[in-house]
């Protein structure tokens, strides 16, 4: 019988290589991760088109926001669903490596590719406008849309286990994509929407950290009554309890499935 | 200290739930295994036989560690199915029939790859225990071709190498032919002979009895969700009532020919089936002195009679086992 070295990063590793090669051999993965990008910077730069300088910050988030949000939370789920659908959900699962880790590194290729998209709208949305974007501090506005993206990749781990748990999850996701992307202020503030749902969003670290992104990036931006440090310390903090309990969620789903005894259904 | 048996099962339950109509709130419930009791020593082929919804496959999961049981208790290489799964995964190979469960849009050696990883063959053999699955399973020239470019047999080759990539103590093998011509389904059974020759355990569920036949030292006959029988060939031969099977074939029996049959010298059984105006009874012979000859003189008046005798065969004998349970 060999050695075995079985490491959880090891799975990770393997899934995020997987993942990048199935990318690479689907063609249909083009229109979200290359096509759609420029389509939703040209769209919102039309909806967010206006007088005041700053609309291009609204239509640069808004149209990164569209695009990011599919490719990674999405994305991370639908993988999963995948795994039903082809049949490799159980030889996967009957491995040593822990699926939370093969899941991890999924949403790691999946937030890689929504940054992508994110750079992309920016690009378009640039050249829309045609004169430079008025950010006052590239750096922290970059580092904030990759914090926007780990917060939805906190998420898309969390709809993944909801994929290994039933194979209705996708149902459930369909159902509740616009409302999510509403919800979270994916496209505009949560300010906008009625008071009653602002606890709802809450609950999402997403929301918080568009909150913040807009309170850097947008000058005089009215959003949650915190500010930004709040929004910071809130994003980090359901980020964190997110990942924390995806752990506990995956073991105790997992759990489930077995004695449900239903994960080659599709 | 002696080794635990390969696999060693007591009382195995297992009910499915179903939630059924408008707000699935009918649960239909579904006893798939109603205690399965089974050992299986380190180093034979174990077969498993049943017809269709026998439980075949939630036996496998539950050894597996894809399923827990309802009830009852199972080890594999003497650990726990359902409390030390972790411990075991490594040490067990499962191999599902049929064309799901490989990754289409990337190459045979990619899956392989991936599933080494997961697994934990180490990175430095990685590359050529790839290579050496792949050989033995004669897939090396089509190891960089996508798997969605694969005939059914090259994907049930490829199950198969992916199954024993991290060396496993004991191969599950659910269905390992099925829809496999005939060439690919005797190479597969030759792969399979080859793992046992390098020690390793087969579990294996069929359809085919001659597969069994050919394969397997010791079977169960799984029906309804027990075990109806477990032995040798030879043992459940002698369960069905005898090595020999005589068939006599004619027309307008009458019942009471039937019952000088029953009460010849050895016959242990007797069946009749209907072929339009033919009647066939088929006999299970415990004994070598009844001959045609004596079964031509107990029908007299039946000049068109044809007797023809053969070893009692694995189907035989699991027909006789799989109807008797039914009635």
């Amino acid at each position: 019988m060999a050695t075995r070295s079985s490491s959880r990063g090891r799975g990770l590793m393997a899934s995020l290589r997987l993942a990048v090669l199935q990318f690479l051999a689907d063609p249909q993965w083009l229109v979200p991760s290359l096509i759609a990008p420029v389509i939703f910077g040209l769209v919102s730069f039309e909806i967010f088109r206006g007088a005041d300088p700053v609309f291009v910050l609204y239509a640069i988030i808004g149209g990164a926001m569209m695009s990011m949000w599919g490719q990674t939370l999405y994305g991370s789920g639908w993988a999963t669903g995948q795994d039903r659908e082809l049949g490799t959900l159980e030889p996967t699962l009957t491995a040593p490596t822990p699926y939370l880790y093969v899941v991890l590194g999924r949403v790691i290729w999946n937030t890689v590719s929504g940054l992508i998209g994110g750079a992309i709208v920016f690009v378009v949305v640039t050249v829309s406008y045609g004169r430079p974007v008025p950010l006052d501090n590239p750096i922290s506005f970059v580092l904030l849309l990759v914090l926007v993206i780990v917060s939805l990749a906190a998420v898309g781990i969390v709809f993944s286990a909801a994929y290994v748990y039933t194979r209705y999850a996708g149902f459930i996701q369909n159902i509740g994509e616009f409302a999510f992307y509403v919800g979270t202020g994916c496209m505009f503030p949560i300010v906008l929407l009625p008071f009653w749902s602002n606890p709802v969003s809450l609950l999402f670290p997403p929301t918080w950290a568009l909150d913040a992104l807009r309170y850097a990036a947008i000058p005089g931006y009215g959003g949650l009554s915190w500010g930004f440090w709040g929004d910071l310390a809130g994003t980090l903090g359901l980020t964190g309890a997110y990942l924390a309990i995806a752990g506990t969620v995956f073991v105790r789903v997992e759990r489930h499935v077995l004695e449900i005894g239903d994960l080659s259904d599709y | 200290m002696t080794d635990p048996p390969a696999i060693h099962a007591e009382g195995v339950r297992r009910v499915f739930e179903a939630r059924k109509g408008f707000l699935f709130n009918e649960v239909v419930r579904t006893e798939a295994l109603k205690g399965v009791d089974l050992d299986v020593d380190r180093g034979e082929i174990f077969g498993l036989l049943g017809p269709n919804g026998a439980g075949k496959t939630t036996l496998t999961k539950i050894l597996s560690t894809l399923l827990l049981p309802t009830a009852g208790r199972a080890e594999v290489l003497g650990l726990d199915v359902a409390t030390q799964a972790h411990q075991l995964r490594p040490r067990i190979g499962l191999v599902l029939g049929g064309e799901r469960g490989l990754y289409n849009r990337v190459t045979a050696r990619e899956n392989l790859r991936y599933f080494a990883d997961l697994y934990g063959v180490p990175i430095e053999t990685r590359a050529k225990r790839i290579a050496e699955v792949l050989d033995w399973v004669g897939l090396t020239e089509a190891a960089d071709r996508r798997v969605e470019e694969f005939s059914r047999g090259m994907k049930q080759k490829l199950h198969l190498a992916r199954g024993i990539l991290h060396e496993p103590e004991i191969l599950f093998l659910d269905e390992p032919t099925i829809g496999l011509d005939p060439k690919s389904a005797r190479e597969t059974r030759k792969l399979v002979r080859g793992l046992v020759a390098r020690g390793v355990t087969i579990f294996l569920t069929t359809h085919y009895m001659f597969e069994a036949e050919e394969l397997c030292q010791r079977i169960a006959v799984l029906s309804k969700g027990r075990i109806v029988a477990r032995d040798t060939i030879g043992g459940l031969r002698r369960l069905v009532g005898g090595d020999r099977t005589i068939e006599v074939e004619g027309y307008g029996f009458e019942d009471i020919e039937a019952e000088r049959l029953r009460h010849l010298p050895g016959v242990s059984r007797i069946m009749a089936e209907e072929f339009g105006p033919r009647l066939r009874y088929t006999l299970r012979v415990r004994t070598a002195e009844l001959t045609a000859d004596d079964l031509q003189n107990a029908l007299p008046g039946h000049p068109e009679l044809t007797v023809r005798e053969r070893v009692t065969a694995l189907e035989d004998i699991y027909l006789d086992l799989v109807e008797e349970e039914a009635h």
